[in-house]
């Protein structure tokens, strides 16, 4: 059973993301309000808003963080067709009892896009400083500081198109030498007639270019958010696509030429899994640390994690709903809700902790 | 209503509606026509600049249409003109009027919405001038005082009050008959203003501006700033939607080519998105109803939007956001459905959410953040049970068996009984006890033999293992007081004594290959010192063993040093002495005995399981169980060449991804120690990333040169005392980098537990952290 713990963030629009930072103690969070918050955690498990600051003129959709071995980054990209990159910086002059404020600055703002720049991640650790942003013109961009001391230097690398408007793109993080640099970029492009909406692209050393390989053919409902699962021992590559379902696709690689075993030419896709558990779109898929458990969001205002057992088939295993506490009582809810006008916000209240209704559905298992 | 265009030969700089709405005038540098407007498309009625007698050098920078009779058109020219159009009549004629009194470009030409004949322009020059288009001349010339005026428009609600904007960020609003001084000026925009609009209904007026700002301003007795929409660009043109209170079209100047409709209350993603035209567009006009609008762009183009056809960024936006961190919590940020709560509190009535708002609820979006942590239950979650392991498995230091012995307890003790098992089996396969068996069974007489006094020592503290029934014989007893396995003391006395039998080594271990592996040797050797911590529940240390230990420590350094050098020379002989010190005659003994069993060897076929470890290895990897994998990998020692199938890459593989995973939770210590056990060369040099450090004299911040702390120029190393206790700092010397003061770790970290100066005095905030 989860405990829920109420953040209140007050970003003054809807928040599009949410990031957990590497060690998972910072988070930050961004929103149409074109701020950019970052949070720590306490030694109690509470958040507590270290930073928070107008990063866009329009409505930031994504946020990211670089790897700590860079120091404290984040990347941002915004409706205002641009994307940044933030380094926090400590204070020189600490004020009184304090360690020294700190504050985020923009490193450098890449300003390629025509149009809104729909997502944005930092490339593998392995790989230096590497960003990539896709934007809703269908254009992948790969940036790279070639210094990663110098955050304000980045240089475009790559410019790759694809023909759909792009909406959330998601490199492959394998730590393994055999794998290849991979991306995989969704589209939510909402005709079906357009074809497939999930793309692989592979970077070729040799060629030293970025090669489109045809793998996932069933997928042609708009594509909200995608995710590749952490490897951290699988020869083969798990990718999450959230869509009208969730859908997990392993991907395999196929070697044409034994003796060239690092040039992939061809990925074998196997859908293992669909969940239409959420019943509506889904928004969101988002792996844990060791790629054993997904966790996917969607209109229903639920997160519903799913994890693979023993004979490698995916089973759902927890439901948590947003607005959980309102379930129950439902009547008492809407009274106190209309009495106040807003049943949203209840500024006084910084923190709740919500006893989570029953799990309804008999498939529902709980974890563990 | 269908979306329409029509393509002109030059840019459009502006529209202008009739009064009922059913023609538009389009004007721009060498563009001015009437079209009426149709079902489905635009039908032109004239062009105004077809005639070629009119030798308009001219261009249109603004055009109105009369509201009061629809015969009348003003345009407003760059090179300062103001002209009024007669549509009635024809040729020349028809430009009834032709003011030359602006200096400079006129930027804006209105009609009066209810004064027949009268008109205001608005120019570059900073003056307003009302006409009556019956007249020659202006009847009334308002100063600004301002550089420049770019936009003038009429209230709708008071005939003699108009507002003018300009350059400077002002706002000025004026009564038509006092052209002495403006009524009230007020800054409202921190760059040029280039548009306002006022609010049909409302007392309310909106000015748009470069600085990328929408602002809404409440003109009632006090003025007040009522809303600020942020937008991605300059801002040329605002126009508020009619029936719809708070809704304003606006049309960047550069960058953004849709035109995009606002609420103002919720004034950071637009209510809907026009993306029709292909350069930014110049003009909006709304034909007195909420859902249709005309616009121009500069892209030669004039369209006919229709509401059915917008696109709504909101409702592409993503209203959700799930992050899971390495604690198994869950970050969820969600939309609040305002929908959903309102309905069901003023209904009572249970309706399906849907993504697409109503508009009238559009404004109220707002998010929910939850922070779900799995309350405990009794039982450990994945993260605890993750540390749990790390922090207990033994990896090196000890034989395969006790190894993977004490692994698999560790592994049963966290609930992880399918990797206790693993642990099981491996030490079942791999076990000295198992190749004890496979192999000669003459050695293992004689090793028993030999080791009979100590066997008896050690026998009744070894009698837990389940594998007891096994043939024990020397096995255990050799592995204690050599602190090796048995597999691996043999490899090392051959090794010493016998280099000339590489080919019977390899059969004796059953390695493809015959090349000496000294890593597990030396491995242990490292972590004896790390392993004497380590209290075991199942084993005692002999008294003996612990003499063997100490010397081991003082080696400790060189021994790391020395394994970054090339392989055949690192064999650390200095080691043996010792042991045979304490195991006497083995060596001796060993040698023509493991010599006999070359014969007997190929009637001992080893059976081989790597395929089912190596099956079992990958399944936990699939599993995201890497530390399993890594583990076993790491405890197998050599033993892990016989995975033939096994790659180096794919190792390569689990152990980054277990070093990754023990830096996610900054499991530091353990991270290195698998660092130190690879044999995977690029694993192992992972240590040695980053590690150059530059030290400055801390008196006359040159850069030291020598190992130590002397420095060149100032010939001494007595600022490398500690700041403290003023002594010289042997071991772990913590330093500031800001003033490269610093001493012993202790001594800084209790001075700064009190103090934020640095201790020298130097004034420096330093921070350590």
């Amino acid at each position: 059973m989860f405990e829920a713990q109420e953040i209140t963030a007050e970003h003054k629009d809807l928040i599009h993301d949410v990031a957990y930072d590497f060690y998972g103690q910072r988070m930050a969070t961004c929103s149409s309000d074109q701020y950019v918050k970052v949070w720590d955690q306490n030694s109690d498990g509470k958040w507590s808003l270290t930073s928070s600051w107008k990063a866009h003129s329009g409505s930031v959709w994504k946020v990211t963080w670089a790897h700590p071995e860079f120091g404290q980054v984040l990347a941002t990209c915004s409706f205002d067709r641009t994307a940044a990159v933030w380094e926090e910086i400590v204070g020189e002059t600490p004020g009184p009892g304090e360690r020294g404020t700190r504050h985020w600055v923009r490193r450098t703002n890449l300003v390629d896009s025509r149009t809104s720049v729909t997502d944005v991640k930092f490339g593998p650790r392995t790989q230096g400083l590497q960003l990539a942003t896709c934007s809703a013109e269908g254009i992948i961009r790969i940036y790279e500081a070639p210094d990663v001391m110098n955050l304000s230097q980045w240089t475009l690398q790559y410019e790759v198109q694809c023909k759909l408007p792009c909406s959330c793109l998601s490199w492959n993080p394998s730590l393994s030498k055999m794998h290849p640099l991979m991306l995989a970029v969704g589209s939510d492009d909402p005709n079906p007639a357009n074809g497939v909406k999930v793309f692989i692209y592979v970077y070729s050393e040799s060629s030293r270019r970025w090669t489109k390989i045809d793998a996932i053919t069933n997928i042609t409902d708009p594509v909200y958010d995608i995710s590749f699962s952490p490897n951290l021992g699988r020869s083969f590559h798990v990718l999450a696509v959230a869509t009208k379902d969730v859908k997990i696709v392993n991907l395999t690689h196929v070697y044409d030429n034994p003796n060239l075993q690092n040039v992939i030419t061809k990925l074998d896709a196997q859908t293992v899994a669909q969940f239409d558990d959420h019943d509506s779109t889904v928004w969101r898929v988002c792996w844990n640390v060791t790629g054993t458990i997904l966790a996917s969001s969607g209109d229903d205002g639920c997160v519903r994690m799913f994890k693979m057992n023993y004979i490698n088939s995916w089973k759902p295993i927890a439901v948590l709903r947003g607005d959980g506490s309102q379930v129950p009582n439902e009547g008492h809810r809407s009274s106190v809700s209309s009495t106040l006008g807003s049943s949203v916000q209840t500024a006084s209240q910084t923190a709740r902790y919500i006893k989570l209704g029953a799990i309804s559905q008999p498939r529902d298992v709980p974890w563990h | 209503m269908a979306t329409f265009h029509v393509v002109q030969e030059g840019p459009v700089n502006a529209l202008a509606l009739n009064r009922d709405n059913t023609q538009v005038a389009i004007g721009g540098r060498n563009v001015f026509k009437v079209y009426t407007i149709e079902e489905d498309k635009f039908r032109e009625v004239c062009n105004l600049r077809a005639s070629k007698h009119l030798n308009l050098s001219f261009s249109c920078n603004d055009v109105s249409w009369s509201w009061t009779d629809d015969h009348y058109l003003a345009t407003a020219a760059t090179n300062g003109h103001v002209c009024v159009w007669n549509l009635t009549k024809m040729g020349k004629a028809m430009q009834e009027q032709d003011y030359q009194e602006h200096k400079r470009t006129v930027n804006k030409v209105n009609f009066h919405a209810s004064e027949p004949n009268r008109l205001i322009s608005g120019s570059q020059d900073g003056t307003m001038r009302y006409f009556d288009i019956r007249a020659k001349n202006a009847v009334a010339i308002f100063y600004s005082n301002t550089e420049s005026v770019r936009d003038v428009q009429f209230s709708p609600h008071n005939p003699y009050t108009f507002a003018a904007v300009s350059e400077n960020g002002s706002v000025q609003l004026w009564d038509v008959r006092r052209p002495d001084r403006y009524q009230q000026q007020f800054a409202a925009h921190s760059g040029p203003i280039f548009a306002c609009d006022w609010h049909p209904e409302s007392t309310w007026l909106a000015t748009a501006s470069r600085d990328k700002t929408i602002k809404v301003w409440d003109l009632t007795s006090k003025l007040t700033l009522e809303y600020t929409i942020h937008t991605i660009a300059s801002i040329g043109h605002i126009k508020w939607r009619p029936q719809r209170r708070y809704h304003i079209a606006s049309c960047a100047l550069v960058v953004d080519c849709s035109i995009n409709i606002w609420d103002v209350r919720r004034p950071y993603i637009p209510f809907a998105a026009f993306n029709e035209h292909k350069d930014i567009p110049s003009g909006v006009a709304w034909k007195e109803d909420p859902h249709t609008f005309l616009s121009s762009g500069r892209d030669c183009t004039l369209y006919q939007h229709s509401f059915n056809f917008a696109s709504r960024p909101a409702s592409k936006a993503n209203p959700q956001g799930v992050s899971l961190n390495n604690k198994g919590e869950v970050l969820y940020a969600h939309k609040v459905n305002v929908n959903n709560a309102i309905v069901k509190a003023a209904v009572g009535i249970i309706r399906k959410t849907s993504t697409t708002q109503s508009p009238d609820q559009f404004h109220l979006a707002s998010s929910l953040m939850h922070q779900f942590t799995e309350s405990p239950r009794g039982e450990q979650s994945e993260s605890e049970i993750f540390l749990g392991l790390a922090n207990n498995y033994v990896l090196s230091g000890r034989s395969l068996s006790e190894m993977c012995e004490h692994n698999s307890a560790v592994a049963k003790q966290y609930g992880k009984d399918q990797v206790a098992v693993v642990w099981k089996i491996i030490k079942t396969m791999y076990g000295e006890e198992y190749l004890q068996n496979s192999t000669s069974t003459n050695r293992e007489d004689v090793v028993s033999h030999n080791n009979l006094p100590l066997n008896n020592i050690m026998g009744g503290i070894e009698h837990t293992n389940e594998n007891d029934q096994r043939s024990r014989g020397g096995d255990t007893p050799v592995a204690q007081f050599s602190d090796e396995t048995e597999n691996e003391d043999q490899v090392d006395h051959i090794a010493i004594y016998s280099n000339g039998f590489p080919t019977y080594l390899n059969f004796r271990t059953g390695l493809p290959k015959g090349d000496f592996s000294f890593g597990e040797n030396e491995i242990d050797m490292e972590f004896d010192t790390m392993i004497t911590d380590f209290q075991s529940g199942y084993r005692n240390y002999v008294t003996p063993q612990q003499d063997f230990v100490l010397p081991n420590e003082a080696f400790h350094l060189r021994h790391e040093i020395r394994n970054r050098t090339p392989p055949p020379d690192k064999f650390p002989n200095s080691n043996f002495p010792v042991m045979n010190d304490d195991s006497q005659t083995i060596p001796l003994e060993e040698q023509p005995q493991t010599l006999l069993t070359v014969s007997c060897l190929p009637k001992m076929p080893l059976y081989d399981s790597s395929s089912i470890v190596l099956d079992a290895l990958k399944h936990h990897a699939i599993l995201g169980d890497v530390q399993t994998a890594a583990c076993v990998l790491i405890v197998l020692g050599d033993q892990r060449k016989t995975l033939n199938e096994l790659d180096e890459s794919t190792q390569e593989h689990w152990l980054l991804g277990y070093i990754e995973l023990l830096s996610r939770y900054q499991l530091w210590n353990i991270a290195t120690q698998i660092i130190k056990l690879s044999w995977i060369p690029s694993v192992e040099q992972l240590n040695q990333q980053s590690t150059r450090f530059n030290t400055n004299c801390s008196k006359c911040s040159k850069a030291l040169q020598r190992i130590g702390w002397l420095c060149d120029r100032c010939h001494s190393s007595q600022y490398a005392l500690c700041s403290v206790c003023h002594q010289v700092v042997k071991g772990l010397y913590a330093w500031c980098q800001g003033c490269s003061h610093g001493g012993h770790l202790a001594h800084m970290r209790q001075w700064f537990a009190i103090n934020k100066m640095c201790p020298t005095g130097c004034r420096h905030l330093c921070e350590y952290k």
